[in-house]
């Protein structure tokens, strides 16, 4: 474990073949594994985007068939039914949170950066990283299968609140749920999913935060550590302290809906005409649960991104990351005041009102943090050198529309003005602007900027420029109309906008943001095509094709099996020292920096 | 051009998703107008957040596509702008203040602290006033203004049900004792809530309360009366998941938690005289609110009625729409929200209704 040995040394390496199995499959080695992430949460990604399509369809053209499912629902006329409707925005929401932009974010980018940018030979528990990966498949296999069940996929919402949830049949009885279809089998197997969710990131967050403590290599000081590990280190301390909430709050709800236990189940339920519960639990109790580690996920899933991207900005922008130390704290702040504002998920949900005002007051000031990021971000590319490559792009992307992802934020955080629009789409336009275009651009980038150092060739930055152009335009294009319904009071989770009268007048700007919404999902495509034939065809890459400084681009193409580096990287400086200093404007972190040159100074 | 075209996609873009919402109140994509007393403050306070959020989002934006326009690479690989240089014209001033990162940071951390610390307390008492039970008037008095007495505040007990709003009223008689200036039985108010009775009407998604009463709080001058408004107290309740109690046109919602009674209050907009002394706070606009009249060939009041003209318009029409997920039939569960013009039109309502409940038993 400890790397700390003479500097310059030949790192000594057991060169016993491995079988393929050993070495791609169940690979100890967090390249792989981080790999092993990237494709899958691709996949998924598909998958949630296909959803995502199906409920723009919907939202947009509620009287008319769906194409290509509509076979299925020949009972309803054609139509797709409501409760399929909230199974399909449920499942792409579980499936973009818990299976695509988490396991991105720390699965692939956390397991690949970390070592490579610490100077570690590996993580610190190459076992224990294995199966943080394996230990998703069954999650991979519930989710999926989960569609077939009996009453199809859980409908209850990414948010699972009971008692539309939870609520079960008597004693003896099916696992049926007497409230909605998906909340019999579907809710079941949702929870064993996520479970199995949390137990793999649990693992990878304590792989993450031991390897990053003990395994830095010689010279690499906690503040010589690029912006990227130290999102993950907080991240991952993140994960570790809100996790066990959540995984209790799953087990609780899977035990009210298997062995008749009633945590979340008051008494007096009445459906229809009959009352299948003995209650004395509390509703509200899930709630505060689930918010408790569902908040602080919304920085574990938008916190490594705002680190790769500060990476990515300075290393294109050819200027020192502005206020790195202000970074580092803003990040921990962000961190910090994470774990005392889940209550502004609840402020309209029977709460007691006063809590409300301490948890609007957090709740604002942890904007406060956001912008001194934003504003270090513009500090950076100040009088900068800026290389417009496709990574940039997606990075400077992340920080014009992070902007209106925070500014919006703060409408809602104002518990009066909550009022209004909670549980409109303003909401969802926030949240897809916090999620979609800054949390999957930030991944976007990061795909393309550590691509070559994956698979030792680059993408192609034409094609890449393009899908950038698209995405942009489209993106906006789909979530920018959002606030406007929301402000116009559309509720969201509705499968047809038609049914009130104040919804009616969204219909037009749906059909706008749908068919934006299907040349988006496209474009994506073009994404796919480059990625896969970059592959295989994609231009040999260099070393250091960005010429940046950070210890990963040090190390050979493809980087050496297990090991990492050749020799025992020895770091001699931060990872921003770009300026202009002669023949080439930047140094890597193991060289030694003449003094006097911009960002030297760590 | 080459790289600096970048900029200019950001800056369109930008400026595109900025004049949506310059365009968008003109388009009435817009907010409804606010129909209750707190409507008022609710949307002062959108207001407010919007305004200094659109500054900043123009400042910032505006700030990454002119340093993304100076500070794209030149063709030939060149820095646009060496280290050492002048700052560009505009810059100029601020010049020594760029150049110190720790009083710039200061700078940028100390004023949005300010700015979101006066958001975040600007909004404290507003909220308060809605929802704190503790701020509401005893429903009891709470139609009292100065010396004059208008009665209690109107009560109804609304159970959400997969997937309707089942609402109950007190019996016509009952009614009247609460609405008698010389009432007495207190007790009888306060179990309203609590405790249905044998004779009490039940509607289905409809809510009906009435706009205002004029009340004169000095009789020795008859004239000089108040636009006095009702207030309306609901205990809402669930019976089985939770539903939303989200009437968007009065700034009202609330959810309705399984295994509790949570009581909501608010009142109309025409009048605001809610100082305790009965005076007007003249910083409200006034505007009628009744959407609702008689109709004789339909036989039943008929709502979307615009108080002003008399005629038929959708504007007036107020949805009261579950707004938390409920099962298949969420989308669907929408009331309607039917306010009577005054007092003696509510109370012909509910006569009809009572009769109504009495015909089917």
């Amino acid at each position: 474990m400890d790397s700390h040995g003479t500097p310059g040394t030949t790192h000594a390496h057991e060169h016993h073949e491995l079988s393929f199995i050993r070495k791609y499959i169940f690979s100890e080695d967090h390249k792989i594994i981080g790999i092993q992430f990237l494709f899958t949460s691709i996949i998924f990604l598909g998958l949630g985007g296909l959803l995502a399509l199906m409920v723009r369809i919907q939202l947009a053209w509620p009287h008319y068939e769906i194409p290509l499912i509509h076979e299925y629902f020949k009972t309803n006329g054609g139509r797709i039914h409501e409760s399929f409707y909230n199974m399909l925005f449920t499942m792409h929401a579980s499936v973009m949170i818990f299976f695509v932009i988490i396991p991105f974010l720390t699965g692939a980018f956390g397991n690949f950066t970390i070592p490579l940018m610490i100077g570690a030979p590996d993580m610190a528990f190459p076992k224990l990283n294995m199966m943080s990966y394996w230990v998703l498949w069954p999650a991979f296999v519930l989710i999926s299968f989960s569609f077939f069940v009996d009453g199809g996929a859980a409908a209850s919402g990414w948010t699972g609140y009971p008692t539309l949830s939870s609520a079960g049949m008597p004693i003896g009885g099916a696992f049926e749920s007497p409230a909605a279809p998906g909340s019999g089998h579907g809710q079941i197997f949702w929870l064993m999913s996520l479970l199995c969710v949390g137990v793999g990131s649990m693992m990878g967050s304590v792989n993450y935060i031991t390897t990053i403590i003990n395994m830095r290599a010689p010279g690499m000081t906690l503040y010589r550590m690029p912006m990227t590990i130290w999102a993950m280190f907080i991240t991952a301390i993140l994960q570790a302290f809100a996790l066990p909430v959540l995984t209790v709050a799953l087990f609780f709800q899977l035990l009210d809906k298997t062995l008749g236990t009633t945590f979340f189940l008051p008494d007096g339920l009445t459906f229809g005409n009959w009352s299948p519960h003995v209650g004395g639990g509390q509703p509200l109790l899930w709630q505060h649960l689930f918010w408790f580690y569902s908040h602080p996920a919304v920085y574990i899933m938008i916190l490594p991104a705002m680190g790769m991207v500060s990476d990515i900005i300075s290393t294109f922008a050819r200027r020192p990351l502005f206020g790195y130390r202000a970074m580092v704290y803003s990040i921990a702040g962000i961190a910090g005041l994470g774990f005392i504002v889940w209550g502004h998920h609840m402020f309209q949900s029977g709460m007691d009102p006063r809590l409300g005002t301490g948890f609007m007051i957090a709740t604002i000031m942890i904007a406060l943090p956001s912008a001194v990021k934003v504003f270090n971000w513009l500090g950076t590319i100040y009088r900068g050198n800026i290389q417009f490559t496709t990574p940039m792009l997606f990075a400077l992307g992340f920080v014009s529309l992070f902007i209106i992802g925070g500014l919006s934020g703060i409408f809602m955080a104002a518990t009066p003005v909550d009022i209004y629009i909670h549980d409109t789409y303003f909401i969802v336009a926030h949240i897809h602007y916090v999620l979609f275009t800054s949390s999957l651009f930030g991944i976007f980038g990061a795909i393309y900027y550590w691509f070559p150092k994956m698979f030792g060739r680059m993408m192609n930055d034409n094609l890449g420029k393009v899908h950038f152009f698209l995405t942009f335009v489209f993106g906006n294009c789909v979530f920018f109309p959002m606030h406007l319904v929301g402000i116009m009071g559309l509720r969201r989770r509705i499968p047809d906008v038609t049914a009130g009268i104040l919804e009616r007048n969204t219909l037009p700007l749906n059909e706008f943001m749908s068919i934006s919404a299907l040349i988006l999902g496209t474009v994506q495509l073009i994404f796919v095509a480059n990625f896969l034939w970059s592959l295989f065809f994609g231009k040999k890459a260099d070393r250091n094709p960005w010429h940046a400084n950070t210890l990963e681009w040090t190390t050979g193409n493809p980087v050496p099996g297990h090991g990492n580096f050749d020799t025992v990287p020895v770091v001699h400086s931060g990872p921003y020292v770009y300026g202009e200093f002669g023949a080439k404007d930047n140094c890597l972190q193991t060289e030694k920096p003449e003094p006097g040159m911009a960002g030297a100074a760590h | 051009m080459g790289n600096k075209g970048w900029s200019i996609l950001f800056g369109v873009v930008m400026l595109a998703c900025a004049l949506s919402f310059a365009v968008a109140p003109m388009m009435g994509w817009w907010l409804p107008r606010g129909e209750s007393s707190h409507a008022w403050d609710v949307d002062f306070l959108f207001y407010v957040i919007f305004w200094i959020v659109a500054f900043f989002f123009i400042l910032t934006e505006a700030v990454l596509v002119i340093f993304l326009w100076l500070y794209a690479s030149n063709p030939d690989g060149k820095r646009p702008v060496s280290e050492s240089a002048e700052a560009v014209g505009f810059m100029k001033p601020v010049t020594g203040f760029l150049n110190n990162e720790h009083r710039i940071e200061l700078a940028w951390t100390f004023i949005p602290s300010v700015i979101l610390l006066y958001i975040a307390f600007a909004q404290v008492s507003a909220w308060a006033d809605i929802k704190y039970a503790a701020r509401q008037k005893d429903p009891w008095k709470s139609a009292t203004v100065g010396k004059t007495d208008g009665g209690a505040a109107l009560q109804m007990a609304v159970s959400a049900r997969q997937f309707e709003w089942r609402v109950r009223y007190p019996s016509v008689e009952r009614f009247k004792k609460w609405m008698d200036p010389k009432r007495t039985d207190k007790s009888d108010y306060d179990s309203f809530g609590k405790a249905p009775q044998a004779d009490d009407i039940y509607v289905v998604n409809e809510i009906h309360f009435w706009e205002d009463y004029k009340i004169t709080p000095d009789q020795n001058k008859p004239n000089d009366h108040v636009w006095r408004h009702n207030s309306v107290v609901v205990y809402l309740t669930t019976r089985d998941v939770i539903h939303s109690f989200n009437l968007p046109n009065f700034r009202v919602k609330q959810d309705a938690l399984p295994g509790k009674m949570i009581p909501v209050w608010f009142r109309t907009a025409a009048s605001r005289v809610e100082k305790m002394d009965g005076k007007i706070d003249e910083r409200y606009p006034l505007h009628k609110t009744h959407n609702c009249k008689w109709d004789n060939d339909k036989n039943r009041y008929v709502d979307g009625i615009n108080p002003d003209s008399g005629e038929k318009d959708n504007a007036f029409i107020f949805d009261l729409a579950c707004a938390e997920l409920c099962g298949w039939g969420h989308y669907r569960m929408i009331g309607r929200a039917f306010v009577h013009k005054d007092q003696a039109d509510f109370l012909n309502w509910l006569e009809i209704a009572e009769k109504e409940n009495r015909k089917r038993e």
